[in-house]
């Protein structure tokens, strides 16, 4: 039997989904739970066998909705509509909980698009355990490590099978505590128990946005149940009247916030009133509820905002992205797995899982597009400054996830998923180069202070230098071609009443695109180039053992192999040659073209970047290159012992703590809420509650009781005395009611 | 017939013969007696009423309250003999130890 017979046998059933998120759950249970007296052997062979088993359970998950041969597509089941959906299974376990009309499923769903993230956390993810058992082998928190390694593998496995909104915000939540876990790993040194507190708290900000948008989705969704005719239902295929009655079966069975309900929705609104034909459009008010007056257009457009809000938290971008630069505080696996190649990009896949909504609302797209731009920018401009190693890797991160944001909100989909995918390989891969160069330099993160590291750590540097020329875009490396593919997206999209927006976007991209290969040739020219610095700690460098560098080795390979799926290579529509992932992802988009198409509110480009584009980007990549060369091997070192010009060094000063945006908001946000916050804990704590209502009780009582105290004379017959002379009391009262 | 008025003021009397002696004397002992009296004054007002009304409630609780008595009766004197043994009077007035 060859291999192609065996992987087309190979077939996941579908209600065998949860393993894929149970295996890891267990090893976190096990490490968490026995994991000292399992030792530290028994540790690292759970934890890297759980993610390993999901990675195969992933896999063979993956191969069942992209079978190698057409004829073997699977299709699954529309619970809101009687078309089926192509490439893809899933499988509903049954109700969750309900209320009323609102129900949640626990529904787990495999598409191409969570097929590929899939496979790309199970896949570092297991990369990365294994470098982890060398990284961590120092460590005695070990078990504790690996528990939370595999508790967060299992949140975003989550988060990614999801087939509901409430049940991704299970997994959104679960990442977010796993890295708050993390970051704050070695929490008996105050900063860096901060930094995790400051994660979670600004993720925290993003998470209540994202919950208020979940309730206007829920809200809308019974708005439009009421308010749709079967007008609406006639672009959802075959008979409409039966298409409305489907789809309000599909709300009973599946609750109003399955994504498959959510695509039924945004198939069946209309765009303008003339076309709408009585039916509800995206300019009709809705009739009744809390949102009453209020347009569905309107609705779902701030609905997508608070969205984006919650996006930004998790996924580092402006401006809640100032706490991702601080999660370096965490070992550095930590930083490639969760803050880079997978949880920061939620946000990322939330948008392309919701492309059919976002499509419906220019406005909300043009918002994430400049949001990913602004952040893009400021994050590379800072990462100039920065001398640790980290944090100009971290700041990277941010721009280039700014990058994906630009793409999402310019429309270009499947470009921005590619990026994510080949951002994952070799920002995962740098940051695993990071943690070497420490590893074998004694911890050191000062660029300033390593230098030369290249002859010392040849794998290492080998492995670096591949991911940085990947990042930077240089042909014929991945991060180029997906870059690229973003770009071209940004500029040949349109957003209806937002025309400006493209190329604005499109030049500040290519803008970022310099910076990017400037900072990042800077970072790899102090730490592997010219000679060691004198301020090292130790005199030389050593070579991490195999378990650190296969990991370095088969991210490197994939970060150049990735290149492929931007290649086109695949038919498309009418005979043009689609790139792979294009037309890989074309089920997952497909709704969101059709509103594009159908609308007018916005113009999908489908064309393949053309040689001139492709030399422009690279151009700009080597120029940005070829500077952080000519200042950091020429100029700089000439320049040695001389002062730098005052402007030079009051910029550098102003770059170097990150444009103050901390201190801004300390004192725009923190400082004010801290204030309000003393004044209540003064007034209604201290004074209210403390002084007035508790000790004020206690203080009555007391005087009360040593007031009285001096009734109780010992005396017997005082006490009958009273006695008496209350029953007198009595029978006098009697008496004067009888007498009545 | 006695008319039942003349029951229920010989045993208001007898109660505040008792009351008075509770009140005054400081012997424990004989207060001991002057709360009987009292207690002899209600058992009175039940059986006038229970003759008038003729009920059975009121000679049962009659009974109650002699058992009653007898118990009262008892544990006092213990506790007096008690007082004595240790004080040497049983003067209520040398017994207020139980005070602020």
């Amino acid at each position: 039997m060859d291999l192609k017979q065996f992987l087309l046998q190979l077939r996941l059933d579908p209600s065998a989904l949860w393993l894929i998120i149970a295996l890891p759950l267990l090893g976190a249970f096990l490490c968490g739970v026995f994991g000292r007296m399992l030792g530290r052997a028994n540790v690292y062979l759970v934890a890297c066998a759980a993610v390993a088993g999901s990675f195969l359970l992933s896999l063979s998950a993956f191969l069942s909705v992209s079978p190698l041969e057409a004829a073997q597509a699977v299709t699954m089941e529309n619970a809101f509509s009687s078309g089926t959906i192509r490439y893809a299974f899933g499988y509903d376990f049954g109700t969750w909980f309900s209320a009323g009309t609102f129900r949640v499923n626990f529904g787990l769903m495999v598409d191409h698009l969570s097929g590929t993230l899939l496979l790309v956390i199970t896949g570092v993810g297991f990369l990365i355990h294994l470098y982890s058992t060398s990284y961590m082998s120092h460590d005695d928190g070990y078990w504790r490590y690996f528990a939370y390694l595999n508790l967060f593998v299992a949140a975003m496995l989550t988060l990614v099978l999801a087939d509901n909104l409430v049940l991704l915000f299970v997994g959104w939540e679960g990442v977010g505590m796993a890295s708050y876990l993390l970051i704050g790993f070695w929490y008996s040194d105050t900063a860096k128990a901060w930094a995790g507190r400051k994660a979670f708290v600004t993720n925290r900000i993003g998470d209540f946005a994202f919950l208020i948008a979940t309730f206007l989705i829920v809200l809308l969704v019974s708005a439009f149940n009421t308010q749709a005719t079967a007008a609406n239902f006639s672009m959802v295929g075959g008979n409409p009247e039966a298409a409305q009655v489907r789809y309000r079966e599909g709300l009973q069975m599946k609750g109003p916030v399955a994504f498959q309900g959510l695509e039924t929705m945004a198939n069946a609104l209309h765009v303008t009133p003339e076309k709408a034909q009585g039916g509800v459009n995206l300019q009709t008010p809705i009739s009744e509820g809390p949102l009453e007056g209020r347009t569905f257009g309107g609705v779902l457009t701030v609905a997508l905002l608070l969205f984006l809000l919650g996006a930004a938290g998790k996924s580092a971008q402006f401006p809640l992205y100032v706490w991702l630069p601080d999660a370096m505080a965490g070992p550095t696996p930590v930083s490639a797995l969760i803050h880079a190649a997978t949880m920061v990009t939620a946000g990322v896949y939330l948008f392309s899982r919701m492309s059919y909504l976002l499509v419906l609302s220019p406005t909300a797209m043009v918002t994430v597009a400049i949001i990913g731009t602004i952040t893009s920018l400021l994050a590379a401009l800072i990462a100039f400054a920065q001398d640790d190693i980290k944090k100009v890797l971290a700041y990277s991160t941010v721009s280039q996830l700014g990058i994906m944001f630009m793409g999402v909100g310019m429309g270009i989909f499947w470009a921005a998923v590619l990026h994510l995918v080949t951002h994952a390989f070799f920002k995962a891969c740098l940051f695993l180069g990071a943690g070497s160069v420490m590893h074998g330099n004694a911890d050191e993160t000062d660029i300033k202070k390593l230098g030369g590291v290249r002859h010392e750590m040849k794998q290492t540097w080998f492995t670096f230098l591949v991911a940085t020329l990947a990042i930077t875009g240089i042909v014929p490396l991945s991060g180029f071609f997906s870059k690229d593919a973003i770009y071209h997206g940004i500029h040949h999209n349109h957003l209806h009443g937002y025309e400006w927006a493209s190329s604005v976007i499109y030049y500040m991209g290519l803008l970022i695109a310099a910076s990017t290969a400037f900072y990042m040739s800077r970072v790899y020219l102090l730490t592997f180039e010219g000679k060691r610095s004198p301020e090292a700690k130790i005199p030389h460098a050593h070579e991490s053992d195999w378990r650190m560098t296969t990991p370095l080795w088969v991210l490197a390979i994939l970060s150049v192999v990735a290149l492929f799926q931007a290649l086109p290579l695949m038919p498309g529509r009418g005979g043009v040659m689609q790139p792979v992932m294009e037309n890989f992802l074309g089920p997952v988009f497909s709704s969101a073209e059709r509103i594009a198409a159908r609308g007018g509110e916005v113009k999908l480009d489908h064309s393949v970047p053309s040689i001139i584009d492709y030399l422009k980007a690279w151009l700009v990549a080597l120029a940005g290159g070829a500077a952080a060369g000519f200042m950091y091997l020429k100029f700089f070192p000439s320049r040695a012992g001389q002062p730098a010009p005052a402007f030079a060094r009051s910029v550098r000063r102003f770059t170097q703590n990150k444009f103050y945006v901390d201190e801004a908001y300390e004192f725009l946000v923190i400082r004010p809420v801290k204030n309000v916050s003393a004044i209540l804990y003064k007034l209604v704590d201290t004074l209210l509650i403390d002084t007035v209502a508790v000790r004020g009780t206690a203080w009555v009582t007391a005087r009360l009781g040593s007031a009285l105290r001096y009734v109780q004379t010992g005396d017997a017959q005082a006490y009958a005395a009273v006695m008496a002379l209350a029953l007198l009391g009595g029978a006098v009262y009697a008496l004067i009611l009888v007498m009545k | 017939m006695v008319p039942i008025s003349y029951y229920l003021i010989l045993a208001a009397a007898l109660f505040c013969l008792g009351m008075f002696g509770v009140l005054i004397r400081r012997n424990a002992l004989v207060v001991f007696m002057c709360v009987e009296l009292m207690l002899n004054a209600a058992n009175l007002t039940f059986l006038a009423f229970a003759k008038q009304n003729g009920h059975l409630t009121g000679h049962v609780s009659a009974f109650f309250v002699i058992a009653v008595a007898a118990a009262e009766a008892s544990i006092g004197l213990a506790i007096v003999i008690a007082v004595f043994r240790s004080r040497g009077t049983v003067s209520i007035e040398e017994i207020r130890t139980m005070k602020h």
